[in-house]
């Protein structure tokens, strides 16, 4: 294995994933290592999958700055990986004439930050939009959009890899010394390297302090979420926003259609003392519930099938009077340190405009030569459910892997399972399949398919049973065969 | 796209499916065809390897997959053709189906439709079990699908959650593999399976049953380390103070099964919501004519031979309406009363006589079941025992209700 | 004198069955429905017994596994120790319902019979 790289990158979220690709342009020789079986497995996972349109953030601050650009870069960016992009639209809904003066205030700063086509809306037009909300007054926002935040990173991940970055899973960061040049310890060998770039999330603080720099503090802030059945979705035609708290916790308990036709409920905003403790809590599940319920007095608890938590990487304690930015620098102390800390909403959105402000950072110290060879496009796999009748029938008789439906729930056939098994990041996990084809992710939650897809993981790769997990190691499915505990 | 005219499709073919079809033969239908998703026929018999079924039908003690291998033998013998592999994807409001197989896409043009997809389990997610999500966390019939058809040993040290007949069936299914099952938590201050799963399942090997409680967390981030469980009041709310840890590997979730009616709600099939399976009258026709629903895609049965049949009157009754002999008459409609949490058929003709499938709300002793119409009590059946766990039915002659215009079902205390 | 209810495990309808008896006779049996119920208690005060199934391993088979059961009912007791035998044992398909797969288990004059068709693998 080779062990002597320009740059790497610790940590393959959305933005770690944003800058490999970002670099792919340029003939480096970069590495990215990411500690989990697969890319987006912390907070890029785990979050409202929104494309931000910048009204939410103060203006002239670097949240507001990316958040925008990133806006922009969104669409083509997302043709040109083939991720699931929709520009659904928001309404940020007030229910009382206080509220509504937050309206104002939310326009003007999107006026300022450059957020387009803002327009606070009537009752009438509410109801227009959307005739199953309640509300006096709302902003709306046409150019709000959904993504779906696992497929973006991993083709990001996917085309970075395709076009010459080296990506490692499983490969923890132990230790960082600093000796001119950069010598990373890992579970997977130590890898040298001129520059090492922080995208490490919600560990970013620890990545930070193993080259001396202790200023940063992470504060994790948990969000909780539920996920509404697909049968629900025709309830809202956008995204539902309340009025914002004025903490500067979170963005209020919304409502967000995915790509996938779902509605996530969520999330709350509770400061916690660990930065991986995703687990959901009896009082917010049931206050979340009770939240979305008078937002949409429609849906009802057995319309639930999962529920799930993230965490925002904050820089700030609670109760902050200031929301905190993004920092994004080389280390003034450890040159050629590059730093990415309290990356949190909007992150996802702003990933793309990060990517190139690191990649400007870089090109400052290190002459970048453009990667001719480059290929901005990535093909997803094909999403069988989304075709019509007839390229159905026309693909079952290529390829009958495509005639055997696997999750009935999501309709996902055999050649998409094995797709998503095969994918050229080699993460082999039933998470892994679940982003990737979303199997398991229906109203059974993968009772039915995920025998079935441990049949295809047999066929395909007879893997040791320890191999076969939920998300890596530790998180194994079985403890054996039958029998083994009596013999 | 291969199309296809079909007189009486079968979704499913598990038990109720099988002998649906049997039924239909039978009854001089020949262009018959059962889709079944698997790669074979039986369903959910077929990793259903106690004994427990056929008492009622063959007066004998079989196990799953022998009671199963009787229909399908039958199903061979008598030519009913059938697809494995193959998928319904859609089922519109013309009986037209689109199948999903290994071959092609089917477009099938069925004259009549039954129904017979079987049920779902309950997860995780739609009882919000609040904790961390690691590896471990099982429903009942994944585990049991794994340990007795693909041979994967699930955990080591289990807890199962709900007292539901398949948890119970895999509390001694795990304790035979080896495994320690070190508690049975169930919300109800009464156990929700069949009282012999009780004797057989947990008594048998000294598996503490707590009643009265739930989980109220899950530990571990990769896979499962323990749950919390704690008691619950009254209104089923966890009581403050009285939270217990209990170490393991893996949580079984036995919490309830759903009627899977995601293609019949495409069909316009009308839903109880109570039952979660379709709102049928005396032949077992859903509000869409043609359209027949039998097995626990209608309800959910404890019993296996009720299913077989309940499912063998939906083949008479579709193959029937194939061969326009369907009677039409006026239906009366049919309501559970206070005491009784549904009651099947929804809707009668008074015109024949008439089986009932009923479930009570809880569990009791020295019951009665009154059938009344606006005016009087019609019929008075006495129960010894009644028990959600347990389905209760019962029969109606012709002339008892001859004339009635709605029929209500309760149940009251004998003195 | 000693009353004990017992459930009925033969069939589904799950009789609950009352029963008086000192140490060496039954005086009073109530309950049951039919009588098998009586043999059950009885058995069960004397000598319980039960049905075993589960499942053996199965080479070449086109599933793991085949299922099984006692051909009649054995002693409480041994339900372990018959557990322990079967856990060795692997048989090869193809493999059809009554095949008798352990003659006689530990002398227990049951057999272990398959419940189910198992088809050799296709290759």
């Amino acid at each position: 294995m080779k062990r002597e790289f320009d740059i790497l990158i610790i940590g393959g979220g959305v933005v770690g994933c944003a800058i490999a690709r970002e670099l792919s342009k340029y003939r480096v020789n970069a590495l990215l290592v990411e500690k989990e079986c697969d890319v987006a497995m912390g907070i890029s996972g785990r979050n409202s999958g929104v494309v931000h349109a910048g009204f939410y953030m103060k203006p002239g601050s670097l949240k507001a700055e990316l958040n925008i650009k990133g806006h922009r870069m969104m669409p083509k960016l997302c043709e040109e990986l083939d991720v699931p992009y929709q520009r659904v639209g928001k309404l940020v809904v007030a229910k009382n004439e206080q509220e509504v003066e937050c309206l104002y205030k939310l326009k003007e700063a999107g006026d300022e930050n450059g957020t387009k086509n803002l327009r606070i809306i009537d009752k009438e037009e509410i109801k227009k939009l959307e005739p199953n909300v309640e509300g006096i007054k709302a902003l709306h926002s046409p150019t709000s959009a959904i993504l779906d935040p696992f497929i973006f990173t991993i083709a990001l991940a996917e085309n970075a890899l395709r076009n010459g970055i080296r990506i490692l899973l499983d490969t923890e960061v132990l230790g960082i010394e600093e000796n001119g040049s950069f010598t990373v310890k890992t579970t997977k060998g130590e890898f040298k390297s001129d520059f090492v770039v922080n995208s490490a999330g919600l560990f970013s603080d620890r990545i930070s302090e193993m080259v001396g720099i202790s200023k940063y503090k992470i504060y994790p802030c948990r969000g909780e979420y539920h996920i509404l059945d697909k049968n629900k979705r025709d309830l809202i035609n956008g995204m539902i926003y309340p009025v914002p708290p004025r903490e500067f916790g979170g963005l209020g308990v919304h409502l967000t259609p995915t790509t996938d036709d779902n509605i996530f409920i969520g999330p709350s905003a509770e400061y916690i003392g660990e930065v991986d403790n995703v687990a959901n809590t009896a009082e917010i599940m049931e206050r979340l519930f009770k939240e979305a319920k008078e937002l949409l007095p429609k849906i009802s608890k057995r319309d639930l099938i999962r529920s799930f938590a993230g965490i925002r990487p904050k820089l700030i304690k609670a109760n902050s009077k200031e929301p905190g930015d993004f920092v994004i620098e080389e280390s003034p102390d450890v040159r050629g340190f590059i730093n990415l800390i309290g990356i949190e909403s909007p992150g996802l959105t702003a990933a793309p405009a990060i990517a190139e402000k690191v990649v400007e950072i870089i090109k400052k110290k290190m002459k970048l030569k453009i990667n001719q060879k480059f290929k901005p496009k990535r093909k997803a796999p094909v999403r069988f459910s989304k075709l019509s009748d007839r390229e159905k029938s026309e693909l079952i008789r290529k390829n009958p892997n495509y005639g055997e439906i696997v999750c009935r729930c999501e309709t996902v056939t055999k050649q998409e399972i094995i797709d998503a098994l095969k994918n050229p990041l080699g993460a082999r996990s039933i998470y892994g399949v679940r982003k990737r084809s979303k199997a398991t992710c229906g109203r059974c939650q993968g009772g039915f398919c995920i025998p079935k897809i441990v049949k295809i993981m047999e066929e395909l790769f007879q893997p040791p049973i320890d191999d076969i997990t939920l998300k890596g190691e530790g998180s194994q499915l079985f403890i054996g065969k039958t029998k083994d505990l009596r013999r | 796209m291969i199309q296809k005219e079909i007189d009486i499709v079968i979704v499913g073919g598990g038990p109720a499916g099988l002998s649906a079809a049997i039924s239909a033969k039978r009854n001089g239908i020949d262009n018959i065809l059962i889709i079944e998703r698997n790669e074979n026929l039986g369903g959910i018999l077929n990793q259903c390897i106690h004994e427990g079924f056929g008492v009622e039908i063959f007066k004998e003690n079989l196990t799953g997959p022998e009671y199963m291998q009787r229909f399908i033998d039958e199903v061979e013998k008598l030519g009913i053709p059938y697809m494995l592999n193959s998928m319904v994807i859609d089922i519109n409001s013309d009986k037209e189906l689109t199948v999903c197989c290994r071959d092609d896409l089917y477009k099938i043009k069925a004259k009549s439709i039954i129904l017979s997809m079987g049920c779902r389990e309950r997860t995780r997610g739609q009882i919000c079990i609040p904790g961390t999500r690691p590896s471990g966390i099982y429903t009942a019939g994944t585990a049991q699908n794994l340990i007795n058809l693909r041979n994967y040993m699930v955990g080591k040290r289990i807890v199962i959650l709900g007292s539901g007949d398949v948890g119970l069936i895999m509390a001694r299914r795990f304790t035979l593999e080896g495994a320690k099952v070190l508690a049975v938590v169930e919300i109800l201050p009464y156990s929700s399976g069949l009282p012999r799963n009780m004797a057989q399942c947990l008594d048998d090997f000294g598996i503490p049953l707590f009643l009265r409680h739930t989980i109220v967390n899950t530990h571990g981030n990769r896979r499962l380390e323990a749950v919390t469980i704690a008691e619950v009041d009254e209104n089923l709310k966890p009581i403050k103070g009285t939270e217990k840890k209990i170490e393991c590997d893996t949580l079984l979730l036995s919490v309830g099964l759903i009627p899977e009616n995601e293609l019949s709600k495409n069909s316009g099939v009308i839903i109880d919501e109570t039952t979660g399976g379709a709102i049928v009258d005396e032949n077992l026709e859903t509000s869409v004519r043609g359209i027949f629903a039998c097995g626990n895609v209608l309800h959910v049965h404890d019993i296996v031979d009720f299913v077989t049949l309940e499912a063998e009157k939906a083949g008479i009754s579709a193959s029937r309406f194939v061969k326009n002999k369907l009677e039409r008459y006026e239906m009366i409609k049919v309501n559970p009363g206070v005491g009784i949490r549904y009651v099947l058929p929804h809707f009668i003709s008074t015109k024949r006589d008439v089986k009932f499938f009923l479930r009570v709300m809880k569990p009791g002793r020295n019951k009665m079941i009154l059938i009344k119409d606006e005016n009087r009590i019609i019929k008075r059946i006495p129960k010894l025992r009644v028990n959600p766990a347990e389905m209760i039915r019962f029969e109606l002659k012709k002339n008892e209700i001859k004339g009635v215009k709605e029929l209500w079902i309760e149940m009251e205390n004998v003195n | 004198m000693l009353t004990k209810r017992y459930v009925c495990i033969i069939c589904p309808n799950s009789c609950e069955i009352e029963v008086e008896y000192s140490e060496d006779k039954i005086n009073r049996i109530s309950g049951n429905m039919c009588e098998k119920g009586e043999e059950y208690v009885k058995k069960e005060i004397l000598c319980p017994e039960r049905g075993l199934t589960t499942t053996i391993k199965v080479k070449n088979g086109s599933l793991p596994l085949v299922s099984v059961k006692t051909s009649k009912a054995i002693p409480k007791e041994m339900m372990m120790k018959i557990m322990d035998e079967i856990s060795n044992v692997e048989v090869e398909a193809p493999i059809k319902i009554g095949n008798v797969i352990i003659k006689n288990v530990l002398n227990t004059e049951a057999d272990i019979i398959a419940t189910k068709n198992i088809n050799k693998k296709v290759k």
